[in-house]
């Protein structure tokens, strides 16, 4: 139940943050690649880094994050599947994994795992589609619903809250 | 708009900050646990470690207190270590790969006693460990042990089933075989028809016998006829040959027949398990299972090798590593000239034998060059050993397509460890000695001895084991009386085919007093079992040696009145053709 409610939390905060549509749309991509490949791994505290460094919305990744890890969980035969093609059934590729499994700091990455490989393959692949949907509906959120909704009671309960002062510090700056 | 968020570098920094807290107060432990999870699914057996320290600005690592459990025992450690030391290059690390310049371990300790088990379910085992367990335990079942028979009471003959003997079903094949053939050699003499062209030779004869020299055409009729006589006695040669060559195998076929009544013999006492007096076979009884168990463990850790220190340098798929998602399949890339994915140096490694003993043994030893991608390199791992009255040595050679692993120690001066003996309640408290192990595995050949040589054992009895039958006194009693073992057993053979060879003392002095003592009984029961399967295949073997036998004088006396008269035919019309073409010029008779 309280996850449920971070949810609706985070959406709300992400739909009517400051950024703009296409800041929260990146910041959802960026947290769907978290959300989707195996956390403890190097490549998503380089998506964490860039998720705090770039302008992009706080809460739209946080969106993304809490959104896409069911679904990582559910997809992780498919992300197993597409890191063997990758890494075992296509040996023209081989050369390459050769060299990248013995170039420093890239191992570290686990990019010789399938379910690793393929989960990040499957969520660069779907990063740009992400954004531009991700974009187009929050757009269309704003300036259908949104203003109702920004005037409603808990929306203002939400905004009180002492998360949002901590989300403040991460807001986007325009 | 900007693109960076600059106020967020504090908290940025801060994050990272908090990352090198978290390394400097946990690095330590994750490692300690890793390490423990990684040795007791790769071993398949507990390992424990009571502290381990990383220190990255020196390349060290220090493990105190480690312990590993034996998979084979489960209260009994295969070793504890009270200090391990290793000198770890840096650069590797960033390549996920661990290279160990130097290793010291210091207080390293074999087969000591533990309180808990050390043994681990297989699920908590990783899947070539498993492998390895399944192949070891099934390579153990390839071995036939011969149980030690001591048979209480009088030996009868036990209910013998005539179907199931073998010269039965043999004997039965051979008659089918021996009418088919029959028939097949009749078959062929009717298609010759030797019968009508003798016929048509002698009227033939007759009519050149009222000829004239001028009657050419007769003559050409006469020419022919030799011709077809020719042809027909090369096909009774032939089918001659055909009949011998068949008369051979059924021969042969019959003498085999003497072969599995042998069998049957032996098929047949074993119904009725009489007690083998057999040198071989009693040392095989007593010490087999013991050797088999050595060779065993020493198959398992060379396999465990094999599969993790493998040959090649092809991409290798291991299990990914334990989380709340699906684990995966980690794909190993080695490259020539490159790190291998772990690398031990040398290692040099102060032994105590014997710790829990009064007088513990110290030795020190060398490993050089354990990796797990010995293709890159390029040598083989070696372990030597020295010490008072100790020698081990090793090398795992993975560096060619074929592995070689050689490994052989002996020790002497050391407490043996106690032998049941199988089929008897004694167990052989071995004292003091020598025990020597060597074993090799190339390809799938193995080789392999395990000697013991102990000169004072003693015989404890289990105090709650019932009296036993006579023979079974006996043999405790003749055992009990030898007070020093000289044990030797012997592998051979492949992985899918070992074989085991055991000998010792104890074989000759056992096997005389058995034979001495049962001998007779047992012959007489052999002689009735002899009797039994006599009766029950000899008829059968009769008739059908009678029917082979019956069937080659047939076949050779009909075929031998063919050729006589085929054979006075073409003399007759030889003699006719002369007569008649006699002062004819340039006539001849072909």
């Amino acid at each position: 139940m309280l996850a449920l409610v971070k949810l609706v939390q985070s959406i709300v905060k992400a739909l009517h943050s400051d950024g703009t549509p296409g800041q929260v749309a990146l910041g959802l991509a960026l947290g769907s690649i978290v959300g989707l490949t195996p956390l403890m791994n190097l490549h998503n505290a380089v998506v964490l880094g860039l998720i705090i460094i770039l302008n992009v919305s706080f809460p739209g990744a946080m969106l993304g994050i809490a959104v896409f890890t069911p679904f990582g969980f559910l997809l992780d035969p498919l992300f197993d599947a597409a890191g063997r093609r990758l890494l075992v059934d296509t040996p023209a590729l081989t050369p390459l994994w050769t060299s990248l499994a013995n170039t420093p700091v890239v191992p570290l990455t686990n990019f010789n795992n399938t379910v690793v490989l393929g989960s990040v393959a499957v969520s660069l692949a779907l990063f740009v589609p992400l954004t531009l949907a991700a974009r187009w509906g929050v757009a269309r959120y704003r300036a259908t619903i949104g203003e109702r909704i920004r005037r409603s009671a808990w929306y203002r309960a939400v905004t009180a809250s002492k998360a949002y002062n901590v989300y403040r510090l991460f807001r986007p700056e325009t | 708009m900007k693109i960076f968020r600059w106020r967020a570098i504090g908290p940025l920094l801060l994050f990272l900050a908090g990352l090198g807290v978290l390394w400097w107060l946990f690095a330590d432990r994750i490692a300690r646990r890793t390490a423990e999870d990684v040795g007791t699914t790769v071993l398949g057996a507990r390992v424990d470690i009571d502290r381990l320290h990383i220190d990255l600005a020196k390349g060290a690592v220090e493990v105190r207190g480690l312990t590993v459990a034996s998979p084979f025992e489960p209260f009994k450690n295969l070793l504890q270590a009270d200090e391990l030391v290793a000198n770890v290059a840096i650069e590797p690390l960033l390549e996920k790969k661990v290279v160990i310049d130097r290793l010291a371990a210091n207080g390293l300790r074999f087969g000591t006693t533990r309180t808990t088990s050390g043994l681990v379910a297989p699920g908590d085992q990783a899947a070539a460990t498993r492998n390895v367990g399944a192949q070891v335990q099934a390579f153990g079942e390839r071995f036939h042990i011969p149980a030690l028979a001591l048979a209480g009471g009088a030996l009868e003959v036990g209910g013998l089933d005539v179907n199931r003997l073998e010269t039965v079903g043999a004997a039965r094949a051979l008659a089918g075989r021996a009418d088919s053939s029959r028939q097949a050699w009749l078959t062929q003499l009717t298609t010759l028809d030797p019968r009508a062209t003798v016929d048509s030779t002698m009227r033939l004869v007759e009519r050149l016998k009222t000829a004239r020299p001028t009657d050419l055409a007769l003559i050409n009729d006469a020419r022919r006829q030799l011709d077809a006589v020719t042809r027909l006695q090369q096909g009774v040669t032939g089918l001659e040959r055909s009949v011998r060559a068949g008369a051979d195998s059924l021969g042969a076929s019959v003498r085999a027949l003497d072969a599995a009544r042998q069998r049957d013999y032996a098929f047949a006492r074993s119904l009725v398990q009489l007690p083998s007096f057999d040198a071989p076979n009693l040392a095989a009884a007593l010490f087999g299972s013991a050797a088999i168990q050595r060779f065993q463990r020493a198959l398992y850790w060379a396999q465990l090798g094999r599969q993790y220190l493998p040959p090649g340098l092809r991409p290798r798929e291991t299990p990914g590593p334990r989380r709340a998602r699906r684990a995966g399949t980690d794909v190993q890339f080695p490259r020539e000239r490159a790190w291998p994915g772990f690398l031990l140096r040398e290692g040099e490694l102060s032994f105590t034998l014997a710790p829990e003993s009064e007088a513990p043994q110290q030795f020190a030893g060398r490993l050089e060059g354990l990796t797990s991608a010995p293709a890159i390199y390029g040598r083989p791992t070696t372990f030597t050993a020295a010490g008072p009255a100790v020698r081990v040595g090793a090398m795992v050679d993975h560096v060619g397509a074929e592995a070689r692993d050689t490994a052989a120690a002996e020790i002497g001066g050391v407490a043996l460890p106690a032998v049941l003996i199988p089929g008897l309640p004694l167990r052989l408290e071995a004292g003091r000695g020598t025990v020597g192990l060597s074993f090799a595995l190339e390809g799938d050949r193995v080789r392999g001895a395990w000697r013991v040589r102990a000169p004072a054992v003693a015989w404890a009895r289990d105090s709650t084991a019932p009296r036993g039958s006579d023979v079974q006194q006996l043999v405790e009693r003749v055992l009990s009386g030898i007070g020093d073992i000289d044990l030797e057993a012997r592998l051979g053979g492949s992985l899918a085919a070992p074989a085991l060879a055991v000998r010792s003392n104890l074989d000759d002095v056992l096997a005389a007093r058995l034979r001495a003592v049962l001998g007779e009984e047992v012959a007489v029961v052999e002689r009735a079992l002899r009797a039994r399967v006599d009766s029950a295949v000899g008829t059968q073997v009769g008739a059908v040696s009678a029917q082979v036998a019956g069937l080659t004088d047939e076949a050779t006396r009909r075929l031998g009145i063919e050729r006589t008269q085929l054979d006075q035919a073409r003399q007759a019309l030889e003699q006719q053709l002369r007569q008649l073409t006699r002062g004819l010029p340039g006539i001849r008779i072909p």
